[in-house]
């Protein structure tokens, strides 16, 4: 390989989290219905940031972070700067916790991970509700970050695997 | 396995990733958020949105079609269990349209009768423009459709949008080939409409549930609702059309919830209801009344 592919293909390795966290977005803003829309689509940008900002920040810095939740406050229609603050003090939380997490089983992760969606969830609420003048249902929410948290073991083993295996050269 | 190679430095950088970077981060999103409350319509962030719909919405129509059908399959799983029930529901409902059709082909030779022996206006064309729904945003407050038409067909802001059943929400934001739908159940919609047979006005504000409620405008009189009539535009404020049909009456008088016809789950082909209030001083246009009062009977006499 030259060593322009080899720059290439390393720029490319650097930015995998912040397109996978695009990617997350995009999916959120897509028309997805499954079982006539009783399946909630999971927050995977959360999943994203979360488990960079634990294994390797480096490669999801806090400018990316806020372009990921910039962008779907754009595409969704609410109020500007919403989920962006909502994945950065995500990020802050976890990167502040990150000692503990590193190198604990992936029980442990998972259970900080269904923590830190919870917190996110219950910002977004709270923002939400000061907004609109009034308490808003939190069921459709509670539905929404249920399988966030369902589905983190199966994007933390898929993340693991890409990041150690073709992330970071071996 | 090791700690995933925390310790490398292969990032975009390691000063990229300060503390302080994410802390002055944080405050600008809050403050984003926080001048957003005052100046939502702020040209900046109109424009940055519009943009975010042109950049995204080549993507979206292309990924929404393949999903359009998985979620047909999907659905049609749960349609097999219940195949029976459902043909003899639609039998009994065709029938009951059938009869209702009659009803419609006689009324509307009646109408058009008076319309020829009276000096009658007819209300303002509309010009609807098809759409399909490419994006949707699966958030739990905020509740919005991308619909795949935008300028170029002369979509605008607060224009209303419907599907087969009826309301499904208004215009918010347009790029030159998508828009966005604001749903009638989003927090921030607000629609004006009346109750049939009641002869109640109001206005219909979403609150992220599935069912809306009617705000009453004024009361002088005791609120007389009964669960099933039907809740129409009501046209105030001449921004949609009177009589787009949004759903039936649901609960009683204290809190007039409304059961939308529209199907959110279901429905992918829209139509943006192009339609311009008539201005007071505009020269009332003798051709349209005309094409208006004879081609309803051409279409009978074609039917019949």
């Amino acid at each position: 390989m030259g060593y322009r592919a080899e720059q290439l293909f390393a720029i490319l390795r650097s930015l995998t989290p912040t397109l996978l966290g695009i990617l997350g977005v995009l999916i959120l803003a897509l028309p997805i219905r499954f079982f006539e829309g009783a399946l909630p689509t999971p927050i995977i940008p959360l999943v994203v940031v979360f488990f960079w900002s634990i294994y390797s920040p480096d490669f999801l810095p806090s400018p990316s972070v806020f372009a990921i939740g910039l962008l779907q406050d754009l595409l969704m229609g609410g109020p500007l700067g919403l989920w962006a603050s909502v994945y950065l003090v995500t990020q802050f939380a976890v990167s502040s916790q990150r000692a503990y997490f590193l190198g604990r089983e992936q029980k442990v992760v998972w259970m900080g991970f269904a923590l830190a969606a919870a917190v996110a969830s219950l910002m977004l609420w709270l923002v939400m509700s000061l907004m609109s003048g009034a308490l808003l249902p939190v069921g459709a929410l509670s539905a929404q970050v249920a399988v966030t948290i369902l589905i983190y073991p199966l994007f933390g083993a898929a993340f693991r695997e890409l990041h150690s295996r073709v992330l970071v050269e071996v | 396995m090791d700690y995933l190679g925390q310790d490398r430095r292969e990032g975009l950088g390691r000063k990229a990733n300060s503390r302080v970077v994410l802390v002055i981060l944080i405050l600008a999103s809050v403050f984003l958020l926080l001048s957003s409350l005052y100046s939502a319509q702020a040209s900046v962030f109109k424009k940055a949105r519009e943009s975010v719909l042109d950049v995204t919405s080549p993507v979206l129509e292309v990924l929404s079609g393949p999903i359009a059908y998985v979620n047909g399959v999907i659905g049609y799983i749960g349609d097999y269990f219940a195949v029976l029930e459902q043909n003899d529901a639609l039998r009994h409902e065709n029938a009951e349209l059938r009869q209702w059709m009659n009803e419609a082909l006689e009324l509307r030779t009646v109408v058009s009768g008076f319309e020829q022996i009276q000096s009658y206006q007819a209300p303002p064309q509309v010009r609807p423009v098809d759409a399909y729904i490419i994006g949707e945003a699966n958030d739990a407050f905020a509740r919005s459709m991308i619909i795949n038409a935008g300028r170029r067909k002369s979509v605008e802001p607060g224009q209303a949008v419907v599907d087969a059943e009826g309301l499904l929400g208004r215009i918010v934001h347009i790029g030159a080939n998508a828009s966005r739908v604001l749903l009638l159940t989003d927090v921030q919609s607000r629609v004006p409409v009346y109750v049939e047979g009641a002869d109640i006005e109001g206005i219909l504000v979403g609150r992220t549930r599935a069912r809306p409620t009617i705000s009453i405008i004024e009361t002088s009189d005791e609120i007389e609702v009964l669960p099933g009539q039907r809740v129409l535009t009501s046209g105030a404020a001449g921004v949609l059309p009177r009589g787009l049909p949004v759903g039936v009456v649901e609960g009683d008088a204290s809190e007039l919830e409304v059961d939308l016809y529209a199907n959110y789950t279901r429905s992918r082909m829209v139509r943006v209801i192009n339609f311009r209030f008539p201005a007071i001083d505009e020269p009332a246009e003798n051709d349209v009344v005309d094409a208006a009062a004879e081609t309803p009977q051409d279409e009978t006499q074609a039917e019949g």
